[in-house]
């Protein structure tokens, strides 16, 4: 996979938007097709990618995007069947192109016959926002798949697990500690939860608000 | 930062900013150089001549608005065909913008020589510039005539310093621009007032037998001068509001500098003669300023050695700018694995990208030991070729993809681009002629250019080709 990818992204509302910023930031290079005439000014604006206008489903506007010689093809409008649509003539129109397609839910399976991946923007923004309401005590760092999230987590003093070494400690199963104190470090049995310190852990989500229990008191 | 190791780029070029980095390109060392050039092939009608050149490259200056506007990438003329053509066109594009940067390099280093020669000499350290003879070097038991020498080492000076170091800003650029600007304000100030331009003689207008066509000749030329576009182009991603900005900054910097090239040529015309102009060379406009500007000032002595010191000020600045623009095609030649990618990476410890530079530096240099105006013949070639090829990507972005947004459309497509690419033909069928009667080296070496990158780009592809087989794939010719 080279470092520098060619990507259409169909739509450009906020998520097409946001997405392209950042992989725009990253040096890849980009075409987002658009059908509204004022999003598509204020993309070319932010000269961040060469707009299309138009219905990213019509196969005359995915050709003019370019998708015969593009790496990824992502439908990021606000409707998924439009997006699955748009990955799955893509797919036909260019076999090998990698397809992403924005859902609206968090079950995923079902479309991995049609596209590579899904995207449910709601759950990161959910994610962040959880961060964010939380304070910076807690603060989820991605959920990786399924069930299984990856958490920053600063320990309290007077929590049940405070200044205990992590042999001496019973996390619930489905926990691992990854960090030592402040992410110097991989945990060892002999690291200690020293309260103030942070630490990063993998946790399922069953057995989240234990953890937290034993954490944070 | 990208996953390249690549700056990102911050918009903070104004208007005014992206105005100054064009007319920098321009204004300075084209004028400085191909004036007496200019003069010995057109006589009195050299004025036409740059003023005609501002008209035709106009066209193609629409063409780069419209590009620029809609496909937001900075790399210039390379970067736009990129995205309308194929393999094949977009790397002879490429390959061509290249060397026209470095030979152009080589022209602002060979147009130094003579100035600086000059500029000592008006301060009594060195006899006139046609007085100094060839260094002799002890150790090679040769000699080497100085202009030469001076040149490779103008070109060896920036070449490091952009090696080592990131290139200063925009900002500097405009600082530059307006120093070299208010040096020419000087100069046609002096001149107009001067004795020597109230019996100015412009006639005849055309002289010798060739009459009003020895004009093309001189076009084709000097047609580098107006290569500045495609430097505003390689900027676009740092200036603020490009969809607007760039269009204006392209058209305000081709009008300002076409009205500074009228006075600037009317003037030293009128007061040396075209003649005379013709006779000094690469140091024209230097020399017409000695003989009408004040002497006995102060400290500078001679009011020539402002003008002077403007011209070795103007070729340095320009050829520190086609250091950085040539080793930019290349470097984004690398990063379309269109060339090595070690031409495409920045230097781990220096941040820039040093094998693009270093590779720009060699040809810089070798094309030093050329005659200036082989050199100016060969860059403005390949200038003319290119923007034939980005007036063509206009046409065939806007046939190929109806629905892409253009901020900026230009007006009464699609008569522009073809114009530009009718106009930039012509001058390169006169241009190709005029090479075949008086300058078959230079024709030759630009067959040679081209004939190598065909032979490159097969070689490169058959690498590619092979490695894909045991790859991943991907990267076979012709699918990206």
């Amino acid at each position: 996979m080279p470092s520098h990818l060619t990507i259409i992204i169909a739509g450009g509302g906020r998520v097409g938007y946001q997405a392209a910023v950042t992989l725009d930031d990253r040096g890849h290079d980009l075409t987002v097709i658009e059908r509204d005439p004022d999003r598509c000014d204020a993309i070319a604006d932010e000269y961040v990618a060469t707009v299309i206008r138009g219905d990213a489903s019509n196969p005359d506007i995915l050709g003019q995007a370019g998708v015969e010689s593009a790496d990824v093809i992502a439908g990021l409008t606000g409707e998924p069947g439009l997006n699955l649509a748009v990955c799955m003539e893509a797919a036909e129109l260019a076999p090998g192109i990698r397809t992403v397609a924005r859902i609206d839910s968090t079950e995923r399976a079902g479309y991995r016959r049609f596209v590579d991946e899904t995207v449910f923007p709601e759950d990161a923004g959910a994610r962040v926002a959880v961060n964010e309401i939380e304070g910076s005590d807690v603060r989820s760092l991605a959920d990786v798949t399924g069930d299984l999230d990856i958490v920053e987590i600063r320990v309290e003093e007077g929590a049940p697990a405070a200044n205990k070494e992590l042999r001496e400690t019973r996390f619930p199963a489905g926990t691992l500690v990854i960090s030592d104190d402040d992410g110097d470090r991989v945990a060892r049995p002999d690291t200690t939860l020293t309260p103030g310190k942070r630490y990063v852990i993998a946790v399922e989500s069953d057995v989240a608000d234990e953890v937290m229990n034993l954490l944070r008191g | 930062m990208s996953s390249h190791g690549e700056r990102a780029p911050e918009s903070d070029l104004g208007l005014l900013d992206a105005t100054m980095i064009g007319m920098g390109a321009m204004i300075g060392a084209g004028i400085f150089v191909l004036t007496g050039l200019a003069a010995e092939i057109a006589g009195p009608a050299a004025i036409l001549v740059f003023v005609l050149n501002g008209v035709v490259t106009a066209f193609t200056g629409l063409s780069y608005a419209e590009l620029a506007s809609s496909i937001p990438k900075s790399g210039g003329g390379y970067a736009f065909v990129r995205e309308v053509f194929d393999d094949l066109s977009s790397f002879l594009m490429g390959w061509m913008l290249w060397f026209a940067y470095m030979i152009a390099g080589g022209l602002y280093a060979l147009g130094f020589a003579p100035n600086f020669l000059e500029l000592l000499h008006v301060y009594d350290v060195a006899p006139a510039p046609d007085a100094v003879g060839a260094v002799s070097l002890p150790v090679v038991d040769a000699g080497i005539p100085a202009a030469v020498l001076l040149a490779s080492l103008a070109v060896f000076l920036l070449v490091g310093l952009n090696a080592l170091s990131t290139a200063a800003s925009g900002s500097v650029e405009t600082v530059f621009t307006l120093i070299k600007v208010g040096i020419l304000v000087v100069f046609v100030a002096f001149g107009a007032t001067s004795p020597m331009f109230s019996s100015a003689e412009f006639q005849p207008l055309f002289p010798g037998e060739a009459g009003p066509l020895s004009v093309l000749p001189a076009m084709g030329l000097t047609f580098i001068a107006f290569e500045g576009y495609d430097l505003i182009t390689t900027v676009t991603e740092e200036v603020k509001n490009p969809r607007e900005n760039i269009p204006k900054a392209i058209f305000a910097s081709l009008a300002v500098t076409v009205v500074v090239y009228l006075a600037v040529v009317g003037v030293a015309v009128g007061t040396l003669g075209a003649d005379g102009l013709a006779a000094a060379g690469e140091a024209g406009i230097a020399q017409a300023a000695t003989e009408f500007m004040p002497t006995g000032l102060p400290v500078i002595r001679n009011g020539g050695a402002i003008i002077v010191f403007g011209a070795v000020f103007s070729t340095l600045t320009a050829l520190n700018a086609v250091v950085i623009a040539s080793s930019r095609v290349a470097f984004s030649m690398g990063r379309e694995e269109q060339l090595l990618p070690s031409f495409g990476q920045l230097h781990h410890r220096y941040g820039t990208p040093f094998v693009a530079i270093l590779a720009s530096g060699v040809v810089m240099l070798g094309s030093v030991v050329l005659p200036t105006q082989s050199a100016g013949n060969m860059s403005s070639l390949f200038f003319l070729l290119s923007f034939i090829v980005v007036n063509a990507s206009v046409i065939k972005l806007r046939r190929e993809r109806p629905d892409m947004n253009r901020p900026y459309e230009l007006p009464y497509y699609p008569v522009p681009p073809i114009l530009g690419i009718l106009l930039n033909l012509l001058l390169t069928g006169v241009l190709v002629r005029y090479l075949l009667r008086t300058d078959t080296l230079a024709l030759l070496l630009s067959v040679g250019w081209i004939a190598l990158g065909a032979v490159a780009y097969a070689v490169h592809n058959r690498l590619r080709a092979s490695e894909a087989t045991d790859g991943d794939g991907r990267t076979t010719p012709g699918d990206d």
